[in-house]
């Protein structure tokens, strides 16, 4: 069977829609969160309001949902894309930090030069991660968490050196020019039709083009599309460089169209949170716009949380982590629905002969 | 400046002690053919039920008792995902680093208004830990895994599990062992870095140290001689940090925070084509 026909008959809208799962774990993620307060007397019942109230109750708390899902949007996209090609991308923090910088240097050149920078300096940066694979054969999966490390500690040396107000008062940087600026749609900004056509072009790229069937392929069986001809080292940069790409582009459209700055926490957790994005999603670029909705609404709701009932915020990493671990629990029996590419265990064992 | 850098050795030493606790851990985990990223949550919780213990029992003992309790559960945790469910061991290792994040953060904000994160905790007396981390508990470990059955059969479970079972022996069982030591040895290290090295909890306080002792278990080649190479060749680079920082010759502060990461990266492209990883590392 050649590429073509495999393709064609891979040909579904939603090739492993496994739909009641990722409801369960969203519902179980939020459940657990309710009760665990229970241990501080907090009442379960009172923790829910809040968290539904906090995050969809109003149209004020909808808007709120709606500008944390963009950057998940598109954070998530990042790890879908990068997973289903079998690459250990645990690096969108560091790349949406890359793509933020990206953003700011460029941003006096105007909004379209400052997006495309995001987006390079985010494939950039992941890129190094890939480079050392390629070269050194190191594992990319350590090699992303260390680059995060690095561009926190660039970003705190940016805004508390070179990229400081100039007022020199708080670690932060000036704004960003007006004219570099997303607009505004209603209290919305444009980011969020970016970050959608983002998800459709992710979902074409992998499920409409030929070039998506090798990446996919490569993850899926890195040995198997090796033997079909399929170039599994290129495969691995361009998944990289694209899935890096994302996180930047998250990174610019955070700070064009909501921070307009940069500070020291800048990144917040949205680059690790688009794992959880991405495998709520079940790893597909259009499920990733429900499942950077529902975590979009965790973060708000949690945000809720601590401002009225004094509960820490991180309990929405929580939520994350519950809902990881529930997808890859349930997912398992269908490896090929993409969770864990099988090509990954033989990426996994770093240095060995015939991988190179 | 190399009076300075001799000066920072010994604190580059005691400094790097949790990381060296951590990369053994690790290697015993790796050897019997798992990849344990959740080591920076184990580390993470043990440092936050350390305080608690040593808060609550005025003990220090005890606050490393709690340490290795918290670091029990989480590699339990693991074990129940990567062993018992047949997960990813890698987005299992994930999930568990951002649950322990925000369960220490929720558990943090909820007690800061009790005296257990604002009092001075209890102090280390005689610091037994840094001979034991570096001396006792290599040699001990690489007697276990190298001179007895018990230690083949861990290392047959990173290679070829299916001998393991060949042979009648339970895979699992090698693999909860190896979970357990790896437990006690990450609650060493969380408990050292909160009442030793730090005067109590910090959200985040482990600060990557997990994921450094990865990379220094493969740089190590998956053997204690070279794990304890790796961690002192990174304590000496911290130490020269330190010794600049000393110096005060104007190199940033947060250029200076991103030196163990760069280091760690540089230590990890260093090793190219030499190394083999155990042969089913990672597959479940």
């Amino acid at each position: 069977m050649n590429i073509e026909q495999r393709q064609r008959r891979l040909r579904l809208p939603i090739p492993d829609s496994r739909l009641p799962i990722a409801v369960l774990a969203a519902a179980l993620s939020i459940a657990l969160l309710s009760a665990s307060g229970i241990a501080f007397g907090h009442s379960p019942r009172e923790l829910l309001s809040i968290l539904i109230s906090g995050s969809v109750g109003s149209t004020f708390a909808l808007q709120g949902t709606l500008l944390k899902s963009i950057p998940l949007l598109l954070t998530g996209l990042s790890v879908a894309i990068a997973f289903r090609a079998g690459v250990w991308n645990i690096g969108g923090e560091g790349q949406f930090l890359a793509g933020a910088l990206g953003a700011f240097l460029a941003a006096r050149y105007g909004m379209i030069a400052a997006l495309a920078a995001s987006l390079i300096a985010g494939a950039i940066w992941a890129s190094i991660a890939s480079a050392m694979r390629l070269w050194r054969n190191a594992p990319e999966v350590l090699t992303t968490i260390l680059l995060n490390f690095i561009a926190i500690h660039l970003l705190g040396y940016a805004v508390n050196g070179p990229l400081q107000e100039a007022s020199g008062k708080y670690p932060q940087s000036d704004a960003v020019p007006m004219t570099s600026m997303l607009p505004m749609l209603g209290d919305l900004h444009a980011g969020i039709i970016l970050a959608v056509i983002a998800a459709i072009a992710a979902w074409f790229l992998l499920y409409r083009t030929s070039e998506g069937l090798r990446l996919r392929a490569s993850g899926f069986n890195r040995s198997a599309a090796k033997w079909a001809g399929v170039n599994v080292d290129a495969q691995l940069v361009r998944a990289m460089a694209i899935s890096g790409a994302m996180a930047g582009l998250a990174g610019g459209i955070e700070l064009l169209g909501v921070t307009h700055r940069l500070f020291e926490r800048f990144a917040a957790g949205y680059g690790y949170a688009g794992i959880a994005v991405a495998l709520l999603a079940q790893l597909h670029p259009l499920g990733t716009l429900a499942s950077a909705f529902f975590f979009g609404a965790l973060t708000t709701g949690a945000g809720e949380l601590q401002r009225t009932a004094g509960i820490s915020s991180t309990v929405a990493t929580f939520g994350q982590a519950i809902v990881i671990l529930v997808m890859i629990v349930f997912t398992r029996s269908a490896r090929s629905a993409g969770v864990s590419p099988a090509g990954v265990a033989a990426s996994r064992r770093h240095g060995r002969a015939e991988e190179r | 400046m190399t009076n300075q850098l001799l000066a920072a050795i010994p604190l580059a030493i005691v400094a790097s002690t949790p990381l060296l606790l951590a990369v053994l851990g690790e290697l015993v985990v790796e050897r019997a053919g798992m990849i344990n990223l959740g080591i920076e949550g184990m580390m993470l919780t043990a440092a936050m039920t350390a305080v608690i213990t040593a808060q609550l029992t005025h003990s220090v003992m005890l606050g490393f008792l709690g340490g290795i309790a918290g670091a029990t559960l989480v590699g339990a945790l693991f074990g129940l995902f990567a062993l018992r469910f047949a997960a990813d061991q890698i987005v299992t290792g994930t999930a568990i680093v951002l649950l322990a994040q925000g369960l220490t953060g929720f558990v943090y904000r909820e007690l800061q208004q009790n005296d257990i994160f604002n009092q001075p905790i209890p102090r280390l007396g005689i610091d037994v830990i840094v001979p034991l981390a570096w001396i006792v508990i290599p040699i001990a470990l690489a007697f276990l895994l190298w001179r007895t059955r018990f230690g083949l059969r861990l290392r047959a479970c990173g290679e070829l599990p299916a001998a393991v079972t060949a042979n009648g022996a339970s895979v699992a069982l090698h693999r909860w062992t190896a979970l357990a030591i790896e437990s006690v040895l990450a609650g060493l290290a969380g408990a050292y870095l909160a009442l030793a090295l730090s005067s109590g909890f910090a959200e985040n306080m482990v600060a990557g140290r997990g994921f450094i002792a990865l990379s220094i278990v493969i740089f190590g080649r998956w053997k204690f001689k070279g794990a304890l190479l790796g961690t002192a060749v990174f304590g000496i680079a911290a130490a020269a940090q330190y010794a600049l920082q000393a110096s005060g010759r104007g190199v940033p502060f947060h250029l200076l925070l991103a030196v163990p990461y760069v280091v760690t990266l540089l230590i990890l492209c260093g090793i190219a084509g030499r190394v083999r990883a155990p042969e089913s590392l990672g597959k479940t």
